[in-house]
């Protein structure tokens, strides 16, 4: 492909916390029963490549680590306009941290040859670090901006602005680069209806689809297994407990008539002993 | 000497200020390195810093290393990396432990310095640490045994409703990031001493891939809304500059109370940024917080979460603020907050007749 960007897009499966199926009562998720779907933030990762296909031409291939149901987050990305999709996927990867996540995600960016842009989300809904990002370009020894909310690409140069406390900062750097991007970035369209019946015609022809989304293991990829999992890892979730006070324990007023919610809170929040009284004048 | 290295804290200044949070860490240091009998040493990079190394002895370290040159007069990913691993590289011993802001740049350099280290690293903690740990887990038999003197970071998940204590005695530096608001600083001193470490950096070509072509910043006048009993936040809901009438409105009827606002709410230009609660805004713990008209990203809720008493007003009934609202309104605020003030000046008209 001579005209264009080589864009890879990291995907990540996280459990689904706003449906109910494995989310207990007190908001904790139980993993295996959990519904499973797209990491939110990944969306704005996608429409970001999206939209530099968009304006100037290239390929997007998504890539996803996780265990064999993660596939489908690859087709899903498809059905919004991914080209291509990479799932690695292998027993030696379980108890991952950020650190051997990020060298098994570098390692298959490797294996795809020359990439211009690689994309991630800020974060994930679960592990919620923002740490991979940045280890996979310090691996990849490229440049990159993190919280990135908008970018343009001009005569092989990168600019981008970037979030930062108080206001933000417009960035001026080379391709190859990685890019973290926002979740006050611009939010992903609609699924293509010809793309989602395109992905329909694929599960059914296996043979084709097998030409679009790639399944790996760490030794496709030539990755080192010392480096990754538990023994890759140097750190490991010691303990869990639960966060107090969250998930489900609010109080809701809604109803006809708006009056009336507004006086039972009122209400609610004397008889709860806020301190209410003591803050008014 | 010691088995045990320091703790160190990489301080964080912008545009000569020294931020608040390298002094949070550096209380967090101080308690950390009581209980490990070491010492604190932290990191400054800038250019022109002035006395800032003098006012981190004050603040808790005894060690302070300095680098201060002009291609770091900015931020840059690059130049603050090469920086930052030419003092660690340089130091006798490798530190126990390295804290670091979760901040725009802190989130930006950490996890690459953790990399290039190839050790472990924990995100945006709210309490830290010191304790043993014993690894029973036999998928890697290397890894098994008992551990003293390890971090603990702990951090919230709130996607999972979890609090988690991550743990990594295997290598050091054993290295983790803040959230702002979340750890004490220590009452400064000025007759504390300490040394002061200048370094040379000699940058590489590569270094300089980045640049900085604008940096656009409202450090508005100040607003105190940390130390406020009562606060009252509007977001994009309120649809326009005017709609922080409606949130001033309802603030007066407290006798302590200031307005806050979402980063929505101030990138639009209706607010100026002292007002921001946030990630990148104010971390605000005041008695009663009210938000009108604010979804509540996860980015708004790590400055406000803490409040304790939380009321949400969203005509949007799946807004993720009712996740961790105490009390919640679904409705058009511009409907319901009249209406709120009227009741609150009721209660309080009753209150002073019980
Ligand atoms: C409660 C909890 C706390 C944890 N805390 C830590 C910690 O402090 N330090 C630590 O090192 N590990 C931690 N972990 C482990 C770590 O979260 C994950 O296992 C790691 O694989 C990915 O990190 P993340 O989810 O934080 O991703 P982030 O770093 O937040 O993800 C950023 C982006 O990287 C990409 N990405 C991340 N993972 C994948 C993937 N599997 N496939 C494709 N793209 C991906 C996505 O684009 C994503 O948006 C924790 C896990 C849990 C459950
Ligand atoms: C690195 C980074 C740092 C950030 N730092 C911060 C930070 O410090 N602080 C911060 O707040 N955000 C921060 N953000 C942004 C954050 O992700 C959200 O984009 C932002 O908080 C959203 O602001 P909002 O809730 O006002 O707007 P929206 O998300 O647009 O929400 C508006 C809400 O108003 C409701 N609404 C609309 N009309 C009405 C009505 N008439 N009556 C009642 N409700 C109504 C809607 O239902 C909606 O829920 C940061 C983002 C990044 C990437």
């Amino acid at each position: 492909m001579s005209k264009g960007f080589r864009m890879a897009v990291l995907v990540k499966q996280v459990p689904d916390t706003s449906s109910v199926a494995g989310v207990n009562p007190d908001g904790t998720v139980d993993r295996a029963r959990a519904k499973k779907m797209m990491n939110p933030y990944d969306k704005y990762a996608l429409q970001k490549a999206l939209e530099i296909k968009s304006a100037y031409g290239g390929e997007i291939i998504v890539i996803s680590m996780g265990p064999p149901p993660a596939i489908d987050i690859l087709y899903e990305a498809l059905e919004y306009g991914a080209d291509k999709g990479y799932l690695l996927t292998d027993k030696q990867l379980a108890a991952s941290d950020t650190l051997s996540t990020a060298y098994a995600l570098y390692n298959v960016i490797q294996f795809l040859g020359k990439v211009d842009i690689v994309f991630t989300g800020l974060q994930t809904t679960d592990g919620d670090t923002a740490q991979t990002g940045p280890q996979i370009a310090e691996r990849l020894d490229i440049p990159q901006v993190t919280y990135c909310e908008e970018l343009e690409i001009n005569n092989g140069r990168v600019r981008a602005s970037r979030v930062i406390e108080g206001g933000k900062q417009w960035l001026d750097l080379p391709l190859p680069c990685l890019i973290t991007v926002a979740n006050s970035a611009g939010k992903i369209g609609h699924k293509r209806f010809a793309n989602v019946y395109k992905m329909k015609e694929l599960l059914r022809d296996k043979e084709s689809l097998s030409k679009m989304v790639f399944v790996v293991s760490l030794a496709d990829i030539g990755a080192d297994p010392n480096l990754t999992g538990l023994a890759g890892s140097p750190t490991v979730v010691g303990k869990t407990w639960k966060l107090g006070e969250i998930g489900g324990s609010c109080v809701m007023f809604k109803g006809e008539s708006p009056a009336h919610e507004v006086e039972l809170l009122v209400n609610r929040l004397i008889e709860n002993h806020c301190g209410i009284e003591e803050l008014l004048k | 000497m010691n088995q045990i290295a320091d703790v160190l804290v990489i301080a964080e200044q912008i545009q000569t200020d020294l931020q608040s949070i390298s002094l949070e860490l550096l209380g967090a240091a101080r308690q950390l390195a009581g209980k490990l009998g070491v010492g604190v040493q932290a990191i400054i990079m800038g250019h022109n810093i002035g006395d800032i190394p003098q006012t981190l002895i004050h603040s808790g370290a005894d060690e302070v290393f300095v680098v201060d040159q002009p291609e770091l007069a900015e931020y840059t990913t690059l130049t603050y990396r090469r920086a930052l691993i030419t003092v660690l590289e340089s130091l006798p011993r490798t530190p126990h432990i390295i804290l670091c802001g979760a901040t725009t740049i802190g989130r930006d350099l950490a996890p690459r310095i953790a990399a290039y280290f190839k050790t472990g690293m924990t995100a945006d903690c709210t309490e830290l640490d010191i304790g043993d740990y014993e690894h029973k887990s036999k998928v890697d038999p290397s890894k098994i045994g008992i551990y003293h003197n390890c971090l603990y970071s702990i951090r919230p998940s709130f996607g999972e409703s979890l609090k988690a204590r991550i743990i990594g005695p295997w290598r050091n530096p054993q290295m983790a990031t803040a959230r702002s608001g979340a750890m004490e600083p220590i009452q400064p001193d000025t007759s504390r001493s300490g040394n002061i470490v200048p370094v040379k950096v000699n940058f590489q070509e590569t270094d300089f891939r980045v640049k900085v072509i604008e940096t656009i910043r409202d450090v508005a006048s100040n607003v105190d809304l940390t130390k406020a009993k009562v606060i009252i936040s509007g977001g994009f809901g309120l649809g326009g500059p005017e709609g922080f009438d409606i949130v001033r409105d309802l603030a007066s009827v407290f006798k302590d109370s200031a307005v806050g606002s979402s980063r929505r709410g101030v990138n639009a230009g209706w607010i100026s940024y002292s007002h921001q609660v946030g990630q990148t805004g104010k971390t605000v713990r005041p008695e009663l917080y009210i938000a009108l008209g604010i979804s509540g990203a996860i980015q708004h809720r790590v400055g406000m979460g803490k409040s304790k008493t939380i009321i949400a007003i969203n005509k949007d009934e799946s807004a993720p603020i009712f996740q961790y609202a105490h009390y919640g309104i679904v409705g058009d605020l511009f409907v319901v907050v009249p209406l709120l003030k009227e009741q609150f000046k009721k209660a309080l008209a009753s209150a002073g007749r019980g």
